[in-house]
């Protein structure tokens, strides 16, 4: 009984703060984004012609946990299957901070795009089943200011 | 570079737009339902295939069976009573229609526990505390009928393959999520099962009343101990649900209305129990 109390009270604090956590956390990239729209990014390999220019590598990346409320759901989840939407705003929130990241390291090197970005996730505590999961995104591309 | 432009993209586009706690509810509403539905379905399955073992299996997998109560060294007085239990269960037994190879095998337990138990393989135990309590042989007789009831529908082989089965599944079930889901899939596969032993009380009680009905010639005296089980407990009891044994308050009303349906005033006297019967614990007053 008592562990089903603890169980629930986990539940809603994960619930309360994760869901606070995840609206602030919103707010901040879209007005970040608006902030740094200014710097283009490409996928593109090759830089075009564009005169002199100096390039850098650049990059961003970003660790964020789960919560015991979405890791509940997702291994509710689990057992139906279907999508995981509980998870699927975890990893939007860690693209977008990480791309932002790297966004703000070219602009303070005066960069005005990124080329041939890349973005890689791994998930940290993979195998461990007791402890709380945490997910990295890391974005990183090339850098190019005009001289 | 002033080909290219960054417009802003709508939001959500990554995300399902379902709100987080509708998608909580909708999942363990039906992640629950369906865990119940697979376990009444094998519990079902199980109770109906149990009951295509023979009773010698029953019997040799019973004396396996490692109980204080078996093992108890008697003194005379008890090896007096456990015969007298003994005889009393026979001639229950007798009255039973029985299947010929099933047979009952009542033991006594000096425990003061207010209780009597059927446990695989036919073998019946009846505490000190029950006959304590009882004021007659008629109401004795209403438990042990009882519990023999349970061994002629074989309940406690049913209990057990259900038990064994349900333990099973849950636990390969619970293998596929975590420690979580582990708790919860084991709190809601418990509910079915206690619900299906309810019915089971019931019919060994009816069982019981038509055994004492042929024995003693009137139903007489049977709800005794239930009546005192019912002053016993002072505390609330939990809802009918939660509960193995069907709801006390239903249970004497039930054996009341068989004790008036087949009343016969010029038998209704009621057996007095032997009087090397009782623990000397009690004062021992002439039951006449």
């Amino acid at each position: 009984m008592y562990d089903l109390i603890l169980f629930l009270i986990l539940l809603v604090l994960g619930y309360v703060f994760g869901q606070i956590a995840e609206k602030r956390h919103f707010r901040s990239i879209i007005q970040r984004e608006a902030e740094l729209r200014d710097v283009l990014c490409f996928t593109e390999r090759n830089v075009p012609e564009m005169g002199r220019i100096d390039s850098a590598l650049v990059c961003g990346s970003v660790v964020i946990s789960i919560d015991f409320f979405k890791k509940f759901v997702a291994g509710l989840r689990n057992l139906v299957g279907g999508r995981v939407s509980a998870y699927e705003s975890l990893l939007e929130r860690a693209r977008r901070e990480a791309v932002l990241r790297m966004k703000a390291e070219a602009k303070a090197r005066g960069a005005k795009s990124v080329w041939n970005v890349r973005l890689e996730t791994s998930s940290i505590t993979k195998d461990a089943s007791q402890g709380v999961a945490a997910v990295e995104v890391i974005a990183f591309g090339t850098a190019v200011t005009p001289r | 570079m002033s080909a290219y432009e960054n417009p802003q993209i709508p939001e959500g586009i990554n995300v399902s737009p379902t709100h987080p706690l509708k998608d909580f509810a909708l999942l363990l509403g039906g992640v629950s339902a369906l865990i119940v539905v697979a376990v009444l379905a094998l519990s079902f399955a199980a109770g109906y295939l149990v009951r295509f073992v023979p009773f010698e299996q029953e019997r040799a997998l019973a004396s396996s069976i490692d109980a204080d109560w078996l093992k108890q060294s008697h003194s005379a007085d008890d090896k007096r009573r456990e015969q007298y239990l003994q005889a009393l269960g026979r001639q229950l037994a007798a009255a039973m229609d029985l299947p010929a190879e099933m047979q009952i095998t009542v033991h006594y337990s000096s425990d003061d526990t207010v209780n009597a138990m059927a446990t695989l393989g036919g073998n019946i135990v009846v505490f000190q505390g029950l006959i304590d309590t009882v004021d007659s042989e008629n109401a004795l007789a209403m438990v042990l009928a009882h519990e023999i009831a349970h061994v002629r529908h074989r309940h406690p082989i049913v209990a057990m393959g259900r038990g064994f089965t349900v333990m099973l599944a849950l636990s390969a079930l619970s293998g596929v999520g975590d420690g979580m889901i582990q708790q919860w899939v084991g709190s809601m596969g418990m509910l079915p099962m206690l619900a299906f032993s309810r019915e089971q009380e019931e019919a060994a009680d009816a069982d019981a009343l038509q055994a004492l009905l042929r024995v003693y010639g009137h139903a007489g005296g049977a709800a005794t101990f239930f009546e005192h089980v019912a002053e016993q407990s002072a505390l609330p009891e939990p809802p009918a649900l939660l509960n193995t044994h069907p709801d006390t308050d239903a249970r004497i009303a039930r054996i009341r209305d068989f004790e008036q349906a087949h009343i016969r005033p010029d038998e209704l006297a009621l057996k007095p129990l032997p009087d090397f019967v009782k623990s000397d614990k009690t004062d021992g007053t002439d039951p006449d």
